[in-house]
């Protein structure tokens, strides 16, 4: 980048045109002092005219010249940037997604919702003629979430609650203990922050608030009762942890997010961002594999798996993968994984291919159990 | 369990998409000087010969008459130093901008690994480059000039050079040559360097519309004028234009190809991939080209199955898989799913009486969250409830 940077530094100060309007301005001054010489001394005019010709000449001169200098920066430039950018074409000619924008701008339009830009989203709507089939309620949902959101970062956890109490079934049944976690931050905000009457605001709550959770939340409803004890000297208290603090302000509205996403089937962090990232990523491995078949002149041997692996970190891993140990298969849909009487686990056509006949007896490739292939069961990663 | 070296960040690897950020400005660069050459030529040819003949021509007329022909020059003179400083302006524009782009990708080199958070601002940047720039090359010219304003990014897109560009496709679609053939003549030289026939296609086209209307005196005309230039290089398709004279739309014959409606779309086509190819720069947005890698290095074979876990929304610890969620789901649905070699499991996995598999601390850590009693514990998705006893091992290797 340095480099880059030395040429764009070069054209700033020197390489650009200043130069030449400043020899096109000499020009100028040369042609009104003319006319000044002329209008004192109408006698002169000859000799005046006679000597402009030459003068211009070497004027553009100059300024063409000095033009030059402009073309060697730009070349120089654009040489820096060749550095730089050694191989970047897209070595990938074939543009998948070219027939697909109708989905793409369905994409783009509840990317747009889930960041809040309801405005662009609306203009976006418009322009793309409403070519894409975002779920109408998507806008009223979003809305609601900032919203929330919003107001959650404003310290006031009441629509919150609001919205996690209609929905107790459902975040129940996700085992999130959204709801819960609301009120405890509740309390913590009226014993910490309520003045003189903390303590006693947050006993109230407590009684009012906790009572559906105590059967599943005991442990930590009495951890928060010892907190009045400790009011005065939380630091050095067992229940340090549990001080409001900045950060459980943003796990909160992370939690909650989250669970109002997955509520709606939506995973918590943009799609279409996790997945340009993750293509940025992927991107160098994408366009070797192509450099690679373009100059062997081979072709996928399977059209619905990538030919290599991609190396991504960690985060972008979301679902269990198995693959085969003997036969190094990914398992899918019509070849599953199964599990065998001795608790290894293999995909099912290795285990057809190695039993030779529903009535053979084969021995596991892990272990010395033997079973036949009518003991193995499918199991769901 | 762990991926070698793929949370490193290499920041030149992560620059294949953003070559046309620095190289199209560099060719707006271009242009500005090849115009400021253009100036400076012809008014110093027209600068010098008006001299010239002042100069000849002072003798013999009026001190007013030579003032007047000084008066000329000097408002020519001005006029080409305007011209000169409003260039100038761009330029100085550019490399301001150029320098956002370079301090822009140079965030990125600061980045120590792609875990890091910088790196997702960044790329929550980029995203929203990509956006704007495939915003740009289908027409939705005001929502991507709203996202770049809102997002302040404003230096880094293209807005310019996309709408010139999206006007004149517009026009080509309405069967407007003009705008185009002074495009042309914009850039000829570039066009001639890059052997473009796209002139002559639009010639052609011209020529086409007037034969089609029977305007055949002014078709010959418009053919002698425009196209017999092209003679030489484009012999075929000149006789083919001058014999379809004969044969009006109604009947074709061997010219249905040149009378098709068809023609202006591939114009259209012809067009854009020029003008991309002049500033340098790719054919398809880039959330194509990163959209389509990252659909296929993410998708699973369990993100299109028929089995899925996805529409259940008790998933609990895992979030919600980006291309099962709703936004991605059916445009991921023709690409192909990643390659692996090895299994991608959690510790510990235990099997339940309906054969779905879990890692022992997820199905803890959900009894312990639900307050089941001590012996019991609960499949995640599909909410059945076992006892401990039921579960067995499961070895993956």
């Amino acid at each position: 980048m340095d480099a880059i940077e030395k040429e764009l530094d070069r054209l700033t100060s020197r390489a650009n045109l200043s130069k030449s309007i400043k020899d096109i301005d000499r020009c100028l001054q040369m042609l009104v002092a003319a006319r000044s010489t002329i209008e004192a001394d109408p006698s002169a005019t000859a000799s005046t005219l006679q000597s402009l010709e030459p003068r211009l000449k070497a004027g553009f001169h100059d300024a063409t010249e000095n033009l030059k200098d402009l073309h060697g920066g730009i070349g120089k430039y654009g040489k820096a940037l060749d550095k730089k950018f050694k191989h970047t074409t897209n070595e990938n000619e074939f543009d998948a997604l070219a027939t697909q924008q109708p989905l793409i701008n369905r994409a783009i339009a509840m990317h747009l919702l889930r960041e809040g830009n309801f405005d662009i989203a609306e203009t976006f709507a418009k322009e793309t003629g409403h070519g894409h089939t975002v779920p109408s309620t998507l806008e009223a949902e979003f809305k609601e979430m900032f919203y929330i959101q919003e107001s959650l970062r404003q310290r006031q956890l009441g629509p919150a609650i609001e919205w996690a109490a209609k929905r107790r079934e459902q975040l129940e049944a996700r085992a999130s203990d959204l709801e819960f976690q609301l009120h405890r931050l509740q309390y913590l905000v009226f014993l910490f922050g309520g003045g003189v009457d903390g303590p006693k605001k947050a006993i109230e709550y407590s009684k009012t608030w906790f009572r559906p959770f105590q059967a599943k939340y005991l442990s930590e409803i009495s951890q928060l009762a010892g907190c009045l004890l400790w009011r005065e000297r939380m630091t050095s208290s067992p229940y340090a942890d549990s001080i409001e603090k900045e950060s459980s302000w943003q796990e909160i509205v992370d939690s909650f997010t989250s669970e109002f996403c997955a509520l709606l089937r939506l995973s918590a962090e943009s799609p279409l961002y996790v997945a340009t990232t993750a293509g940025a990523i992927a991107l160098p491995t994408f366009n070797k594999m192509a450099t690679i078949m373009k100059a062997k002149k081979t072709e996928w041997t399977s059209q619905n798996e990538l030919p290599v692996e991609v190396p991504l970190p960690d985060k972008f891993k979301y679902h269990s993968i198995f693959v085969c140990p003997v036969s190094k298969e990914q398992t899918t849909d019509s070849n599953p994984p199964m599990m065998i009487p001795c608790g290894h686990v293999l995909a099912k056509d290795t285990v057809q291919k190695l039993s030779r006949g529903a009535s053979s007896r084969y021995k596991c490739p892990y272990c010395p159990a033997d079973s036949l292939p009518k003991e193995a069961r499918e199991i769901y990663l | 369990m762990t991926t070698k070296s793929a949370a490193t960040l290499s920041a030149d690897n992560n620059l294949l998409l953003e070559e046309p950020l620095l190289r199209l400005p560099l060719e707006v660069l271009r242009k500005l000087f090849k115009s400021s050459q253009r100036y400076i030529e012809n008014d110093g040819k027209k600068l010098t010969e008006l001299a010239r003949d002042a100069a000849a021509k002072a003798p013999q007329v009026s001190p007013e008459t030579s003032l007047e022909s000084l008066n000329t020059m000097i408002n020519r003179m001005q006029t080409l130093k305007r011209k000169m400083e409003d260039l100038h302006e761009q330029e100085k524009a550019i490399h301001f901008q150029s320098r956002k782009r370079v301090s822009h990708l140079n965030d990125l080199h600061s980045l120590p690994a792609i875990m890091d958070s910088g790196y997702e601002s960044w790329s929550k940047i980029r995203l929203d480059r990509f956006m704007v720039d495939y915003m740009l090359r289908n027409g939705y010219s005001e929502s991507a000039k709203l996202l770049a304003h809102k997002q302040g990014i404003d230096e880094l897109v293209d807005i310019d050079v996309f709408v010139q560009c999206w006007n004149i496709e517009e026009s080509l679609r309405n069967k407007k040559t003009t705008e185009c053939l002074a495009w042309c003549a914009e850039n000829k030289t570039a066009l001639k360097k890059i052997k473009s026939t796209l002139e002559f296609e639009l010639r052609l086209q011209v020529y086409i519309e007037l034969v089609r209307e029977r305007k055949l005196k002014e078709a010959v005309t418009y053919s002698r004028k425009h196209l017999s230039g092209s003679f030489d290089a484009h012999t075929t398709e000149f006789l083919r234009a001058s014999c379809m004279l004969a044969f009006p739309p109604e009947r074709p014959g061997p010219y249905k190809a040149l009378y098709a409606e068809g023609r202006w779309d591939h114009l259209v086509k012809t067009f854009v991939s020029t003008h991309h190819n002049l500033y340098n720069l790719p054919q398809e947005p880039l959330l194509h080209v990163a959209l389509a890698a990252g659909l296929s290095s993410l998708k699973t074979p369990s993100c299109h199955s028929t089995l899925s876990t996805r529409h259940n929304t008790a998933c609990t610890v895992t979030s919600l898989c980006p291309i099962c969620s709703t936004e991605l789901n059916d445009l991921a649905k023709p690409v192909p799913y990643g390659h692996h070699t090895t299994s991608w499991v959690d510790h510990d996995l235990v099997v339940l009486p309906n054969g779905r598999v879990y890692g022992t601390k997820r199905l803890a850590d959900l009894a312990g969250k639900l307050g089941l009693q001590e012996d019991k514990i609960r499949d995640p998705i599909s909410g059945e409830e076992y006892e401990k006893t039921e579960v067995r091992k499961v070895f993956i290797s």
